[in-house]
C-alpha cells in the first residue's frame, strides 16, 4: 500500500513514530499527481517546490525534537478561491488568471502554522458558481470513479483529488452545497461548518451571508482533524464567532444509542433517485439497529429553498463580483474607449457566461422595482427556513437527508441548461440559508458503480455532535473504501 | 364579502405582474446595469436562460413574516473604528495592476 492512500490520522502516527518522513509522504502524492493528473485534472497549479521545501523544514523539526502539530507534513490541496501569499489564485477564471495575492487567508496561515504541505490549487467552478467544475476556465476535471463523469461541483478539484489520492486532504467552500455535492458525487467526506466557525477572510467572495470554508477527506477523523485546524475566532471577519471551539477530532466517539435522527420528508420526493432514497434510508435503519431512535419530521418551506437561494446568492454575487473592474487587479480588455467601456469589455472578456448569468440575475432581483418582489421575499422565507430547522432540532440531534439526488452525471449533458443544473443543490442550499453545518458521507455505490451521499445536518455550532454522528455510521460501515474503487 | 373585496384585486394585480416580470426580461438593459455587454449571436440564449431562471426564482409564497436582513441571534462583531496602518507595500500590491506609471494605477481619462 502506497503513502497516498493512507489518512491523514494514520499518516500523522506513521510520522510521528518515523515510520515514514514528511518528504517521502510528500514525494509520493506529488508521483501520485504525476501518474493520475493528466486523467483527472484536479489541479489548478502544483506548487512541487515549496511543498517539498515544507516538508524538508517539518523532518529536520521533528528530528530536532521539536513539538509538531498532528497534521504537520500532512499534504493538503486548497480551493483556488482560496488566497495563498505568493501563489496564483484564480478562481477558475480568466478574470484572475494571473493574480498572486498579496497576503494569505486566515486558513492558510491556520494551514502554515500546523505545518501542513501545500500541494497546490484544485480546480472548481468559475467564481465556485457550478456544481459540475465544467464552468472552470482553466480545463475540465474529471471524476476518479468514472472520468467521462463530472465531480461535481463547485469544489470538484478539491473532491476528485482525495478520491484519486491526489491530496491527503483538502479544503473547499461551500455556498449552496459545494464542498457536500462534489464529496458526494466522488465518494468522499466533505464538511460545510456552520456559518461564522471557520473565517472568510481571504476567501475570494461569492455570496457573503451563505460563504463558509470546509475540510474535504477520506474519513471524518481527517475532517476533524482538520476542522480543528481552521476553525475558530478572526478579528478580520465580522461575521467569526467568539467561542469555545472543541478539539473535534480528540473527542470524535461513537453516540448512536439515544441519538435522535430527525428525517424530513421533503428530502425524499418525485426528484430524488430510488436507488439514493433506498441507499439512505438503508444507512438511517443501521443508525436506528445500533441505537439511534428516528423521528419523522417536517420542514414544509423546503419546496422554496432553491428559489431562495438562487435570489439571494445572485444578489450577492453581484455585488460582489462588481470590484472586477479592470482598474486594481486582475484581468484588462486591450481594446477600449472610455472609462465605461473598459469597464464592460473587461468584465464581459474576462467573465463566463455562467458568471455573467448570476451577475445579471443578482442585478434583476436587486433593480428597482424587482427588490420587494424577490430580494425581500426571499430573506422572509431565509428566516422562515431557519425556524422551521429551529423547531426541528427541539426534537432531534441531527437531520439525515440525500445529499445530491443522483449519483455522478456525464461531462456535458447539463452544461446548457441551467435551470437543470440548479437543482443539483436541491437537498444541499437550506444548509446554507439556515447557517448549519451539514457533512457529506459516502452511502454505497448505484447501479452504475458510482458513489451517492448521505447527509447529516445539525444545529447551529454542534459540529461536535455532527461529526461523532458521521463518525458512527463510519463505524458501522466499516470505514469508507473510496479510494480502493477510483481510478 | 368584504374580504373578497379586498384581496381579488390584489391577485389579479399580482400575477399581472408576474406575467409582465416573465415577459420583460430586457437582456440587453440588465446587461447594462450589470457593465456587461453579450454579444449579438449569444443574445437569444442569455434570454432564454434568464426567462427559465427567473420563472424559476419566481415560484415564491406571499408571507407576512417579520423581516430582519441580518442574522438577530448571531450579531457580528465591528471592528473599533480606528485607522488600521497599511500593512501591505505599495509595490506588491501594484504587481497585479493591469497598468502602473510612477507607482500609480492608470486608468482612461475621466474627465476632459
Amino acid at each position: 500500500m502506497r503513502l497516498y492512500e493512507k489518512t491523514a490520522s494514520e499518516l500523522s502516527e506513521m510520522l510521528n513514530n518515523k515510520e515514514c518522513s514528511a518528504e517521502e509522504l510528500c514525494k509520493d502524492v506529488l508521483d501520485r499527481i504525476n501518474e493520475t493528473e493528466n486523467k483527472v485534472g484536479a489541479y489548478v497549479s502544483v506548487s512541487y517546490e515549496s511543498a517539498l521545501e515544507n516538508a524538508e523544514k517539518i523532518d529536520t523539526a521533528r528530528q530536532r525534537g521539536e513539538k509538531l502539530h498532528p497534521l504537520a507534513g500532512i499534504p493538503i490541496g486548497i480551493k483556488d478561491n482560496i488566497s495563498t501569499k505568493g501563489i496564483r489564485t484564480t478562481c477558475s477564471s480568466k478574470m484572475l488568471e494571473n493574480y498572486v495575492p498579496p497576503f494569505n487567508a486566515t486558513v492558510i496561515n491556520k494551514i502554515n502554522n500546523a505545518g501542513m504541505t501545500i500541494l497546490g490549487k484544485m480546480n472548481m467552478d468559475e467564481f465556485a458558481m457550478g456544481s459540475s467544475t465544467e464552468t472552470s476556465y482553466m480545463h475540465l476535471t474529471r471524476n476518479p470513479h468514472n472520468t467521462d463523469c463530472v465531480p461535481g461541483g463547485s469544489s470538484g478539484g478539491s473532491a476528485a483529488a482525495v478520491a484519486a489520492g491526489e491530496a491527503i486532504v483538502t479544503l473547499g467552500s461551500d455556498t449552496g452545497g459545494s464542498i457536500r455535492q462534489p464529496a458526494a458525487l466522488c465518494g468522499v467526506v466533505g464538511l460545510k461548518p456552520t456559518y461564522g466557525s471557520v473565517s472568510r477572510y481571504g476567501l475570494i467572495a461569492f455570496a457573503s451571508s451563505l460563504d463558509q470554508i470546509g475540510p474535504m477527506g477520506k474519513s471524518v477523523r481527517d475532517v476533524a482533524m482538520l476542522q480543528s485546524v481552521i476553525c475558530g475566532h478572526d478579528k478580520y471577519d465580522a461575521t467569526s464567532k467568539v467561542m469555545e471551539y472543541p478539539d473535534y477530532a480528540s473527542n470524535l466517539k461513537e453516540n448512536a444509542k439515544g441519538l435522535k435522527i430527525g428525517i424530513p420528508k421533503e428530502y425524499f420526493g418525485s426528484g430524488i433517485d430510488d436507488e439514493v432514497k433506498d441507499s439512505v434510508m438503508k444507512a438511517i435503519k443501521e443508525l436506528e439497529l445500533n441505537g439511534a431512535e428516528i423521528k419523522e419530521i417536517t420542514l414544509p418551506s423546503t419546496e422554496y429553498a432553491i428559489n431562495t437561494y438562487y435570489i439571494i446568492a445572485s444578489a450577492e454575487a453581484s455585488s460582489n463580483l462588481a470590484r472586477f473592474d479592470g482598474v486594481k487587479y486582475g484581468y484588462r480588455a486591450e481594446n477600449y474607449s472610455g472609462l465605461t467601456d473598459m469597464y464592460e469589455k473587461t468584465r464581459s472578456e474576462g467573465f463566463g457566461d455562467e458568471v455573467k448569468r448570476r451577475i445579471m440575475l443578482g442585478t434583476f432581483v436587486l433593480s428597482s422595482g424587482y427588490f420587494d418582489a424577490y430580494y425581500k421575499k426571499a430573506k422572509r422565507i431565509q428566516n422562515r427556513i431557519s425556524s422551521e430547522f429551529s423547531s426541528a432540532f427541539e426534537e432531534c440531534d441531527i437531520i439525515a437527508t440525500p445529499t445530491v439526488p443522483a449519483s455522478a452525471f456525464k461531462i456535458g449533458v447539463n452544461i446548457n441548461d441551467p435551470v437543470k443544473m440548479y437543482y443539483n443543490d436541491v437537498c444541499t442550499v437550506t444548509a446554507n440559508i439556515a447557517g448549519l453545518p451539514a457533512i457529506s458521507l459516502p452511502c454505497g455505490m448505484d447501479s452504475k458503480n458510482m458513489p451517492m451521499g448521505l447527509q447529516l445536518i445539525g444545529n447551529k455550532f454542534a459540529e461536535q455532535t455532527l461529526l461523532n454522528s458521521a463518525y458512527t455510521y463510519e463505524k458501522i460501515c466499516g470505514g469508507f473504501d473510496a479510494l480502493s474503487k477510483a481510478l | 364579502m368584504p374580504l373578497i373585496k379586498i384581496f381579488f384585486p390584489v391577485r389579479i394585480y399580482l400575477i399581472c405582474g408576474r406575467m409582465e416580470i416573465i415577459m420583460n426580461i430586457d437582456i440587453k438593459h440588465i446587461a447594462k446595469l450589470s457593465r456587461l455587454k453579450i454579444e449579438d449571436e449569444k443574445l437569444d440564449k442569455f434570454e432564454k436562460n434568464m426567462k427559465s431562471i427567473v420563472d424559476m426564482v419566481d415560484k415564491l409564497p406571499e408571507i407576512n413574516d417579520s423581516l430582519s436582513l441580518l442574522d438577530p441571534t448571531e450579531p457580528m462583531t465591528l471592528r473599533s473604528d480606528i485607522a488600521v496602518t497599511n500593512k501591505f507595500k505599495r509595490e506588491d500590491l501594484l504587481k497585479n495592476a493591469p497598468e502602473v506609471q510612477a507607482g500609480c494605477l492608470v486608468v482612461p481619462k475621466t474627465v476632459e
